[in-house]
């Protein structure tokens, strides 16, 4: 049984929500606004929904007619809503791209890396340069018998040589007996460890702490030195001269000058010292004025930065190599003096302190 | 060392100046480190005469000048007490002079009298060491008033600072150096006969009738008054250990009489660092100088029995050195002894007893060869190094000991007055013999990667001293000579020749360097990784001393069996650490102090550890620090805490092995937190630890918050990785996922990771993903509960999963939950 009541009601019900549903579209001012609009007719518990709800009261002849007027109501609000939303959206990108800019001071969001140490960044570079060459990298205890520091390296007994090497011994080892444990003075102990377990040709480079009884301004108990060795037949001084010349050239700069000097270790002969024009004066470039005021040069434009020779026999007949056979250089140097050097770091000791100030700079 | 070089000029004159000089021989291997110019900074100090003194009229300690210095006459207040009477010549320094010390001199009242300039003393004007008068100049010095004293004094001369290397000890005096030069330069050194004296003796009697003697008569280049041989008993020599003691000679000058040197051979032992005592001793010095070979005098009359026994100690000998310590000798220990005990530590120091005194009339001045062993183990043992081990240990010129001796005895006579015997006792227990040395100059082009002609290695050997006992046209046999106790092989002289050649004069080349099969280590390269990985991890790496003190090891709980230093520096670095902990312990201490409120750091290093075999263990490390605050984005700072140790640690290892680290429950180290800490594994293999350290640890440390360490065994990561492999790619999905998330409420006994991995083994293989995404405690919670939301994703690798089968599963799930772990499904 149909009430002609009902009609009116879903009839007047329609024209109420198409004129508040306009009304509030007009209102709302952003995309929540909207939606809360939205919701209130045509959500489920909206105002829309629950008049439909009223259909099956309908007389059936007036049913389907006013169901389709619903429905096309449902379609208006619909294309309102989308068009409101799109409007919103459209007003809110225009302001976003003609308002104030974002504060680009403000920090970033990212979790920054750490940083290498100095001694590892130079490490790096230096072995880096060894490796394209070819060189190999092998490492040794830290802790080590006299024999391979000293006897095997061609030390003579009782020698004055060993003065440079003030040796930290372990407790109960205090003599210069081959079985004597020590903390390794130098990183040539690998040139002995390493040519005693393989056989020419060998070509490597030795980064690692080494220790010496030595505790002022300019020393510091324990540094870091690399070792490098090239062991083969036909190996001679001139290709000696050519990798450490091409190798200061590609660490440093292309253009200094390296100069070999004379010297002398124990474990190579001939022996010698090399300079390189001075980096902080960078006296390649000539300018004499500047030379002589450098501090760090005194005024020489030289810099002492690697000791290096030929093999010496001795060494190869100690490790059991033929000497008229085979030939090698080897060279050392310090890789805290070689970061001091890069970095501008004026004392050996800020390298050891880990002080976060110091270590966040590199 | 420090050297002449007006000195080195007059042994062997080269045309080329200071600067050419020291670099020629650094590039040689002599390293010049610094040179000093003397005699270039007195100007406005001149000669100037007394013409008048007379005592100050209030200070009765200083005396009123007045001086004439060649142009002004001018009054001076002096409070030395020597001044000479007027005529006598001093040294003036004019007002505005300014001394070496940086003193300018200005007109200035003192004691109320005015003062126009300064009368100096030898220390004033840094010519020497007197300081208790001014310098009061000689009547033999012609010099007038108005004279630079620099050039009135001869003063001129350049001081080389040579840091000589330990192989060449025939350049510990001018003459090797001069030698040097003389090679490098291509002028030759020709050794000079020594000044004669003025006055010999023959010897005759005054030696033993048995001892061997040699003439010095012929080692003078002028002759000589002969006087009657004095009266003296006779000396005789033995040597009872030949091999520590090959060579002994002794020269004899008669009736010295000790006294100030003068001014020329102070000012010289002041330059090269030598404090001028007196004649006899001054002269001794000045020998050391020159021929870099030590000699010793005693006072003859306190020679017991006229006797020298050169041998060694007995145990627990004593005998008190010329620096008036008493010294305790070994069996291993050298004396030079008379006929009553030692009179002389060999080579090393003379004894108190028998040094030269004032009264001292008659010197025998000992010149020996000592084995350099011997002498180097003598002198570390005492402790003490001088000018005279120092040589001897490195090797003097066995075959020098006559000429040594006729220098000595004629410089001795001359500064003393006294006379010099014309023949010395020369004694040799064993004789040297040269090294003959085989050199092929192939062998030297070979090695030195140039050609090297026979002629030019000829010339430098011999130029270097070398004696050529034969030669063809491959090789040559040289004798090295007897000052180069270094040359012994080929190599060494192959060195000489590419040394006097210059290095830069050999070509450079490059390599071929046969790459080698086995390439470097793979545990290398992977620590490389490792400290590339922590670093991404946002960490900053730290290097520490690889020694500590024991209680460093104490204090963080760490193991305290320790590899100890038999000589560490201090107490404080007396033992190889255990544990990396202490050492990021402190720099996080130190940080902390700065004020620095985020410290992340780590340490890849080794610990050391006690072992049976003859060399400890030494272990590879990978330690972390975390201390202070994470910052969050704008403020939000918040402690860190167990789980940003956990987060780095998957972040660094993962990015290693690309595949994330667990935590799981089992014995972690005592200094961690028993309750705040985990081991950490990978593959279900422990890898390390991680966990906030133990607050009464972190107290003892110092450290202030919860501060995370944690850290990774490096080979037994390294080992994993080769056990692992490279990652194999897998298939990608090729059907949808579906999402389904389950929160309950559970007790605190039941980890989140736990539950996670019990539902996914409950999915029947369906569950991809377990990931804990919501954790809540408070209100509505009851106590020791929490409210955990996981999301679940489901999927099938053979279909697309159905609602139905999604539901039915995660219902079976939800029920595992509620049964095993007696939570509530909310």
């Amino acid at each position: 049984m149909a009430e002609p009541d009902a009609v009116q009601t879903f009839e007047d019900g329609l024209a109420e929500i198409r004129g508040a549903y306009a009304d509030g579209l007009r209102a709302a001012g952003d995309e929540p606004e909207l939606r809360l609009i939205n919701a209130r007719y045509v959500g489920p518990q909206g105002d829309l929904t629950k008049l439909l709800k009223l259909m099956p009261k309908l007389p059936g002849d007036r049913r389907r007619e006013l169901g389709q007027a619903a429905n096309a109501l449902k379609q208006e609000i619909q294309t309102a809503f989308d068009d409101a939303l799109e409007g919103i959206h459209r007003g809110a990108r225009e302001a976003e791209l003609t308002g104030p800019a974002l504060d680009v001071t403000l920090p970033g969001r990212w979790q920054l890396p750490g940083r290498l140490h100095p001694i590892t960044r130079v490490r790096n570079e230096v072995l880096d340069i060894f490796v394209s060459l070819g060189f190999d990298i092998a490492d040794g205890p830290e802790v080590e018998l006299y024999e391979n520091c000293f006897d095997k390296l061609g030390f003579p007994p009782d020698h004055p040589a060993t003065d440079e090497h003030d040796t930290f011994f372990i407790q109960g080892n205090r003599s210069s007996d081959a079985e004597s444990v020590l903390l390794r003075t130098q990183t040539s102990t690998i040139q002995i460890r390493e040519m005693m377990k393989r056989e020419p040709p060998l070509a490597i480079v030795s980064p690692g702490a080494v220790y010496r009884r030595d505790d002022d301004a300019t020393h510091s108990p324990m540094f870091f030195q690399l070792e490098g060795f090239l062991v083969d037949e036909d190996v001679t001084f001139a290709e000696l001269k050519g990798v450490l010349t091409l190798f200061l050239r590609r660490l440093f700069d292309e253009h200094i000058a390296v100069r070999f000097r004379a010297s002398y270790f124990p474990f190579v002969e001939p022996g010698g010292e090399v300079d390189m024009s001075c980096v902080f004066c960078r006296a390649w470039e000539g300018d004499r004025a500047r030379t002589a005021k450098c501090r760090v040069c005194k005024g020489t434009g030289w810099m002492e930065i690697l000791g290096c020779g030929m093999i010496h026999p001795v060494v190869f007949e100690n490790v059991g190599y033929d000497p008229e056979k085979y030939t090698g250089f080897a060279f050392g140097m310090g890789l805290d003096r070689i970061a001091m050097l890069k970095y501008g770091i004026p004392n050996i000791k800020l390298l050891y302190e880990n002080d976060v100030r110091f270590l966040s700079q590199f | 060392m420090l050297v002449s070089f007006r000195w080195l000029q007059e042994l062997c004159p080269v045309d080329a100046d200071v600067a050419e000089v020291a670099h020629r021989i650094s590039l040689a291997g002599l390293e010049v480190e610094a040179m000093d110019e003397k005699g270039n900074n007195l100007s406005g100090v001149v000669i100037a005469e007394v013409r008048a003194k007379s005592p100050h009229p209030k200070k009765d300690k200083l005396t009123l000048v007045t001086v004439f210095d060649g142009e002004d006459e001018h009054a001076v207040v002096c409070g030395a007490p020597n001044v000479p009477e007027p005529g006598g010549r001093i040294l003036f320094a004019r007002s505005g002079a300014v001394l070496p010390n940086g003193m300018e001199i200005a007109p200035r009242k003192v004691g109320g009298v005015e003062s126009n300039g300064m009368i100096c003393s030898e220390a004033e004007l840094e010519i020497g060491a007197g300081a208790e008068g001014i310098f009061v100049v000689d009547s033999e010095n012609a010099a007038l008033p108005g004279v630079g004293v620099a050039d009135a004094l001869d003063l001129h001369d350049v001081i080389l600072d040579i840091g000589l290397t330990p192989n060449r000890p025939d350049c510990l005096g001018h003459v090797g150096i001069a030698r040097e030069i003389g090679v490098l330069f291509g002028v030759g050194y020709k050794a000079r006969k020594a000044a004669g004296p003025h006055r010999t003796f023959a010897a005759g009697g005054s030696f033993d009738s048995g001892e061997p003697t040699t003439k010095l008569t012929p080692l003078w280049d002028t002759g000589s008054e002969m006087l009657d041989t004095p009266e003296l008993p006779a000396i005789s020599i033995e040597i009872a250990d030949g091999d520590r003691c090959p060579r002994y000679g002794a020269a004899l000058v008669s009736g010295v009489k000790v006294a100030p040197s003068p001014f020329w051979l102070r000012y010289r032992l002041h330059n090269l660092g030598i404090r001028a005592l007196s004649n006899v001793v001054d002269a001794t010095n000045l020998i050391l100088l020159e021929w870099g070979h030590p000699i010793h005098g005693f006072d003859l009359a306190r020679l017991g029995g006229s006797k020298v026994v050169v041998r060694l100690a007995s145990d627990g000998e004593k005998m008190a050195t010329l620096d008036g310590v008493e010294r305790t000798f070994t069996t291993d220990d050298l004396l030079i002894c008379d006929g009553e005990g030692p009179v002389a530590v060999a080579g090393v120091m003379g004894g108190l007893d028998t040094e030269i005194r004032d009264e001292t009339k008659d010197v025998l001045i000992e010149c020996a060869y000592f084995d350099p062993r011997s002498i180097r183990r003598t002198s570390r043992r005492l402790g003490l190094h001088t000018d005279s081990s120092h040589r001897f240990e490195r090797g003097v010129d066995p075959e020098a000991v006559p000429r040594v001796l006729a220098s000595a005895a004629s410089l001795i006579a001359e500064l003393g007055g006294g006379a010099a015997a014309t023949t010395a006792i020369d004694r040799v227990a064993t004789a040297y013999e040269a090294k003959s040395i085989r050199f092929r100059p192939d062998r030297a082009s070979q090695l030195l990667g140039t050609p090297v002609s026979k002629d030019e290695s000829l010339r430098i050997l011999e130029s270097l001293g070398c004696r050529i006992v034969e030669h063809n046209d491959h090789a040559l046999t040289a004798e090295a000579p007897s000052w180069r106790p270094d040359l012994a092989r080929e190599v060494d002289l192959i060195e000489e020749v590419a040394r006097v050649r210059g290095y830069e004069a050999i070509p450079t080349a490059v390599p071929r360097v046969h790459p080698s099969e086995a390439g470097t280590a793979s545990l290398l390269k992977f620590v490389d990784s490792l400290r590339d990985s922590a670093v991404a991890s946002g960490l900053y790496e730290a290097i520490n001393y690889g020694f500590l003190s024991v209680d460093d090891l104490r204090k963080a709980r760490v193991s305290t069996d320790a590899v100890p230093l038999a000589n560490p520096l201090s107490e404080e670095r007396s033992v190889m650490r255990t544990s990396l902990l202490p050492g990021l312990a402190a720099a996080a201490t130190r940080a902390q102090r700065h004020g620095a409120t985020e410290v992340r750091l780590f340490e890849l290093a080794r610990t050391f550890h006690p072992s049976d075999e003859v060399l400890p263990r030494e272990d590879t490390v990978l330690a972390i620090t975390l201390a202070g605050q994470r910052s969050g984005w704008i403020g939000g700072e918040e402690s860190f805490d167990l789980y940003d140790g956990k987060g780095v640690i998957e972040a660094l290892v993962d990015r290693v092995f690309g595949q994330t680290p667990a935590l799981a429950s089992g014995e972690v180290p005592g200094f961690l937190h028993p309750k705040r800490s985990a081991l950490v594994t990978l593959a279900s293999r422990p890898i390390g630890f991680v966990g906030e350290v133990h607050p009464g640890v972190g107290d003892d440390l110092g450290l202030i918050g919860r501060v995370i360490y944690a850290e990774l065994d490096v080979p037994a990561l390294h080992a994993l990785s080769e056990e692992l492999g490279p990652k194999q790619a897998r298939g990608l999905p090729k059907f949808p996922a579906v999402a389904r998330d389950i929160a309950m409420l559970v007790r605190d006994q039941f980890s989140a990771g736990e539950i996670a991995d019990a539902l996914r083994e409950a999915s029947k293989g369906l569950a991809e993903s377990v990931k804990l995404f919501d954790l809540y405690r408070g209100d509505q919670i009851p106590d020791g509960h929490r409210s955990l939301a996981f999301r679940v994703t489901y999927r099938d690798a053979e279909g697309t999963l159905t609602d139905k089968r999604v539901d039915k599963v995660h219902a079976s799930i939800a029920r595992l939950a509620s049964d095993r772990f007696e939570a509530t499904i909310r």
